[in-house]
This record gives structure tokens, sequence and C-alpha cells, in this order.
């Protein structure tokens, strides 16, 4: 084995890539760009959102509550609500957003309050709509105020404690240290974001080395040169593999720095909910280089499989076809990491991309489970040599290499 | 003379299947497919001695290419044997392509968004050139090619002729005593394709280079390749002389004359009743084709000159991409077999 000639072909990938402004913008500019850009800023725009909802003065109806004049008095001095009359298509209204909530107050509420009678308030609102949800929200509160008031007064009309109806007070306090919070809240997502972006770094390299050289007609002229094919695929590999894991540490990188830069930049101006969010997004840099000495065989498998299956296709767009539904059959896993009650066991450890996503997981908020780390780390290395053995053997194949 | 290039019995197929017509037949292709088997090079034998000049010929689809792709290594013969400057191409491929240099006229082995001088110094390693033969090469092939203007230029930007040289170029720059080129001229401008011709003879003659070159451009042969070899549905057939092949098949000749006058037009026209092929190419030009075998080209002249009078007369062969139709069409090498 020569590594002169596997480093001769790698510097020639690699020149010819790092010349290719396609290469380029999806291993340098989309990571260190565009992913903290849609990270941070989709939050601080749904924040935002959020905060603008919230100062919407919503408009609700009152319906009926005509013999309850006390009670529609103390609902008419609710802050932030504004009240309009009642009419009858009070349901169309709050479908068409021009209400946000009605509330119907049932007869003879106020005469009810006095005899002890029961009861009830209805609360109309369209659900799944935020400024309705936060208008039924205070409807909510006023009336839960109003019940314990009332509560409170009975309790005292017959002198009985208010303990009666309150045995207890309940505390939970937090004490898990902040970096474990915040990789619980991104434990999940870093290790996704890494694993998918191997994957978008190596895909497209991974085609124009295969099939767009095959389209562009050097395939031939490089086949023909006094290097052994095996020596080719393993330097064309390498750079797939290069532009993967670039892709991927470049993007971690600047969203560290541009997390550290807004955590910094915390002073006036700043929303409450903002600095919270943000006090969350600590990491611990241990995990985070834990999670990419995971992610290496997985990024070999990708860089390989790739390889392999983009030599296939005849031309770049045949190789798109095939590659771009690979991408949901590596999401899938990765995601379903994510969702709550998956927990690592054996038979999932052996599960490739899942595995290293759920263990990740665990790194991430500084969990060491070595027995899984070296079943997981092990059974992803057999599946990288596995595909890096197809895509060289699959180079030997001149129906495959020549296919037309 | 030993042979440098040995072709025996050399044949290559292809396993492919039948693809059926329309939206029905593409699903019906997924589920079933009719497979069969292409013979693109079916039991060519041939040799080339060193410093010869081989025009190999064909349609497309003839079987060139594959040809080629197995005398450079990168195909594995089906069956036979070939042996090229002493080495079995697909065997013995790392050694064996340091001695030879490739040319693929539609393809290029130049880096497509780089200048032409970093694919030069990357084949230097590939092809562990030494840096004073590789300066005192681009020094040579500057002299012949005049390629030093335009090294710094990224591929994409030259023109299909400069690129060509540039090729050329690369292909020659470890020395190889063996060139095979694949369509070398397909697209260029006449002086283009006049300016590798005579790279290529010079070549030929300085360093003693065996080449063979696929075209389909006759005038590469008729300039270039005294020895010719045809090729069509993988068969060989026709391998000798191209001076051998034109007479022996050169079965018309044609008879151009000028008229001196529109009065001589009537006259000419009785030519026509007399039974000879005439067809008239302006007012007063007329041609007439004649078998060079019944009728004997002075007996033919005599008769025209006694009928009418002409200002001009020019005797032409049938021209050989003429008879490369008819060997094409397939009707032929039966005459020289015959």
């Amino acid at each position: 084995m020569s590594l002169r000639n596997v480093s001769v072909v790698y510097k020639k990938e690699m020149v010819d890539s790092l010349r290719d402004r396609r290469t380029l913008i999806s291993m340098v500019v989309v990571p260190i760009l565009l992913m903290p850009a849609l990270t941070i800023g989709m939050s601080s725009l749904s924040i935002r959102l959020m905060n603008r909802a919230r100062q919407e003065v919503p408009r609700v109806m009152i319906l009926g509550g005509e013999d309850s004049p006390k009670t529609t008095a103390a609902l008419r001095q609710s802050p932030g609500v504004e009240f309009v009359p009642a009419t009858a298509n009070y349901k169309d209204e709050i479908i068409e957003k021009r209400v946000r909530a009605a509330v119907e107050i049932p007869p003879g509420f106020d005469a009810a309050l006095e005899s002890g009678e029961m009861k009830k308030v209805a609360i109309y609102y369209y659900e799944g709509e935020i400024r309705s949800q936060f208008a039924s929200q205070s409807m909510q509160t006023f009336f839960r105020n109003l019940r314990e008031r009332t509560v409170s007064q009975r309790l005292a009309a017959r002198n009985l404690p208010e303990s009666i109806l309150k045995p207890f007070d309940i505390a939970a306090q937090n004490v898990a240290p902040p970096e474990k919070v915040g990789g619980n809240i991104l434990g999940g997502l870093i290790p996704y974001m890494v694993i998918l972006l191997c994957m978008t770094g190596a895909m497209y390299p991974a085609m124009d080395l295969t099939a767009g050289e095959k389209e562009r007609g050097t395939m031939e002229t490089i086949l023909c040169s006094p290097i052994s094919r095996t020596h080719l695929v393993l330097g064309k590999f390498l750079m797939v593999l290069t532009a993967a894991l670039a892709t991927a540490m470049l993007s971690i990188a600047s969203m560290t720095v541009s997390f550290k830069f807004a955590k910094s930049s915390t002073g006036a101006g700043m929303s409450e909910a903002r600095r919270a969010a943000l006090a969350n997004l600590t990491l611990d840099p241990k995990g985070v280089l834990a999670v990419f000495a995971m992610v290496l065989p997985i990024a070999v498998m990708f860089a390989a499989a790739l390889l392999a299956i983009s030599l296939f296709a005849k031309s770049f767009k045949e190789a798109q076809s095939y590659l771009s539904p690979l991408m949901i059959v590596v999401i899938l896993p990765a995601v379903a990491a994510l969702l709550p009650g998956i927990e690592l066991n054996t038979r999932l450890a052996l599960i490739p991309i899942l595995n290293t996503s759920l263990v990740s997981k665990e790194l991430v908020t500084g969990t060491y489970h070595w027995n899984y780390i070296a079943l997981i780390f092990g059974s992803s290395c057999v599946y990288a040599a596995v595909a890096l053995f197809a895509a060289v053997k699959l180079f030997q194949r001149e129906d495959v290499l020549f296919r037309a | 003379m030993a042979p440098l290039i040995s072709v025996r019995e050399l044949s290559k197929s292809f396993r492919t299947f039948k693809r059926r017509e329309g939206v029905w037949g593409a699903v019906q292709n997924l589920f079933v497919r009719d497979y069969h088997t292409i013979q693109a090079v079916d039991r060519v034998t041939f040799e080339i001695t060193p410093g010869e000049m081989v025009g190999y010929i064909g349609p497309n689809g003839a079987g060139k290419s594959t040809t080629i792709k197995m005398l450079t290594g990168i195909l594995v013969p089906s069956s036979g044997e070939v042996s090229s400057n002493g080495f079995v191409p697909h065997a013995q491929r790392r050694q064996y392509v340091k001695t030879i240099g490739v040319v693929f006229g539609q393809r290029t082995q130049l880096w497509w968004d780089i200048a032409v001088i970093e694919s030069f110094k990357l084949l230097r390693r590939i092809y562990d050139v030494p840096q004073r033969d590789f300066d005192q090469r681009m020094e040579m092939f500057h002299h012949v090619l005049g390629i030093r203007d335009y090294l710094h230029t990224p591929v994409r930007k030259l023109s299909l002729g400069e690129r060509m040289r540039c090729d050329l170029a690369a292909a020659l720059l470890h020395q190889p005593p063996i060139l095979f080129l694949d369509e070398p001229t397909i697209g260029l401008d006449v002086v283009a394709k006049d300016h590798i011709r005579k790279f290529l003879r010079q070549l030929n003659r300085e360093f003693n280079t065996t080449v063979l070159l696929t075209t389909h451009d006759l005038d590469d042969i008729e300039e270039l390749c005294r020895r010719i070899m045809i090729i069509d549905h993988g068969r060989l057939l026709y391998d000798g002389p191209l001076a051998l092949l034109k007479q022996k098949l050169l079965r018309t000749r044609q008879v151009k004359i000028v008229l001196k006058d529109s009065e001589q037009v009537p006259r000419a026209q009785s030519l026509a009743r007399d039974g000879l092929h005439l067809e008239s190419v302006d007012e007063l030009t007329y041609r007439i084709r004649f078998d060079r075998a019944a009728v004997a080209t002075g007996e033919l002249v005599r008769r025209v000159l006694d009928t009418v009078e002409v200002r001009d007369l020019l005797i032409e062969d049938e021209s050989i991409e003429e008879i490369v139709k008819r060997i094409y069409a397939g009707d032929a090498l039966r005459e020289v077999s015959a």
C-alpha cells in the first residue's frame, strides 16, 4: 500500500474542491453562517412573536350575566382585555378571529354565589391560536381567583381555617448544574446536528468525485493513470471524509462562538425570557468533544457509503436522486433519539446512527456509560469498515465504473 | 520486426437489458429485465510494429473505444489475449500505463477549474518524471505546440484546440513509446487539426512513437497513417495499407467537364442518351460518373471530347469517405474478398 499515491489523489481532490464554489458553500459558508442564524435566529424570532402576541389587547365578549352585575362589573375591570358587546354568532366571531374569546355567565350567577348553588361558567376560545389562548387564560385566571375568594369567604363564614383545603405546600427545587440543564435541552440537538451535517457535508463532494467525474468524462483519464483503483478510491474517500468533518466542526464551532457572543451581550433591552433561554445554552466542551469522537466512525460510514452509492450513478442528477431519499434514512434514527422515553439498551446500541445519537445525548450531559460507549463505537466501526470495503470493491467493477 | 502490440482473438461483451417503451414498459423494466449480451468487440486480431501509425475507424458503436480501453488496461477482455510493450495491460496496468500515453478527444485529464500547469505538476508526480526531464519536455512542448502562453489559464477558459494541445502534452509528459488517441481532432477547426497532425507526424519521426488513433475524420487517416483498420459490429473488416484499400475498392471514377459555352449544352445532353451517367452541377458544369472496371478512362475522355467542346476537364477518384460509407453499408468488402 503506497500512501504516497493516496495522498496525491487526496491532494488533487482537495485542491479541486477548494476551487469549486459549490463545495465551498456547502462545506464552509452554510455551517458558519446558516446554522447559528437558524438556531439563534429561530429562537429569538419565536420569543419576539410570543411577546408581540402577549402585548396584543384581546377582544372578549361577555355572554349573559345581565342579572349578575357584581361579577360582570368585576370582570370588566380585568387588565389588558377589551370587552365588546355580545352577539349571537360569537362562535363564528372567534373562528374568524375578530374576537379572541367569549365568557358565558349563567343566569342567576351572582345569586348562586350567595346561596352556594353550583353554576358553570363557560369560556369559548380557539385552541392552537396563541392570542386566543392568552385571552382564555386571563378569563380563567379571573374566575379561578373569584372561586378562591368565594371559598375563603365561605370558610370564614363557617369559622373554618383555610388549611382545611390546603393541608401542605409543595416546593420543587432544581439541583442540576446549569450545563446539565443546557445539555438536556441542547443535548439531543447537538448530536443530531453533527450527524446531519456530516451527511450533508459529505454529499456534494461524494457526488462530484464519482458521478460528476463520470459526467465530465475525467473518469476514464484518471483510470488510465498509474494509480491503482484502491488508491484512487481511498484518496477520494479521505477527501469526502474531510468535507464531512469540516462541515460538522465548523458549524459547531460557529454555534459555540455565537452563543458566547449572544451571552456577553446580555444587558439592557433584553427580555427576561430571552435571558433565561440563553442561560440554558451552556455546554460542556468535554461532552462535545466526546460526541465528535463517537461521530467519527459514522462520518467514515457516510463518506464511504455516499461514495459507493453515487458511483453507481451515471450523472450528477442521477446521484442526487439516489442520495436525497437517503437523507430521510439518516434523519429518522437521528430524530428518534430526540423522542422522550427512548433510552439506550443493548439492542438499540447496535442500530447505526440511532445508537450514536442516543449515546451522544448522554455524553453532552456528562453521563458516561463505558460499556455502551465501547459497544456503540465498536459496532459503528464495523459498519464503517463494511461501507468502506464496499466502496473499494465497487471501484474495481468495470460494469459500475463504465455504466452507460 | 517483432510486434510492439499484439492482439489475438480479443473479445469484449457487455450485458445490458432491453428497455421497453412507454410508461408501462418502464414499470415492467423494474421487475422483469430482458437481459442480452452485446458483443462490443468480437475476436479481433492484429499486430502493430514499433513506429507505426495506424488509423482505426468504424461507425459509432463499432467497438473502437472498447478496443482502446482494453489496450490501455482499463477494461478487462472477456476473452482473447492482449500484449502491449511487453505487458498484459489489464493485469500489469500500473507498470504498463507508465509506458503509454492516452488522449480521449472528448475528455480531458486536465483539471477543469485550475491552471494547466498545476495539472502538469500533478502528472509529473503521478508518473515520477524527474524535474530536469520535466523542464526539458515542457520546453520542447512549448516549441512544437506553443502551449506556454496559456499554461496559467484554467482549462475551462481554453479553446478546444488549445485544450487538445495541452492534453497531448500531458499524455506525453513521461515520453511514452506508445500513444493511443481516441478521436483527437473531434470538434477542432481546420487550422487546429492541421497543427495537431503536424505535431503527431513530428513525434513519430523524431521519437519513433507508435500511434494508434481512432477517428471519424478520414483526412486524419490520409495525412497520418499508411495503415488502416476498419471495425464494425465488433468485427475487424479490413486491416491493411490505405493505398490497397483504395485500389481495391475504388469502383467509380468521375470526369468533371466545364463546357465552352451554352451552345454545347444540347450536345452534352446527347451524351446521357448514349448511356453515360451525367449529372449537371450548374449551367455549364457536368459530372460523368463511370465504373472504372467497365470503361477505360482514356476511351471515355475521347468520347466526351469528340462530342462537345470543353474549356476544362478534371478526372477524380471516388473519395475515401465514399468508400468508407460503402464499407459501413456492408457491401464493399465482399468485393475485396471476392
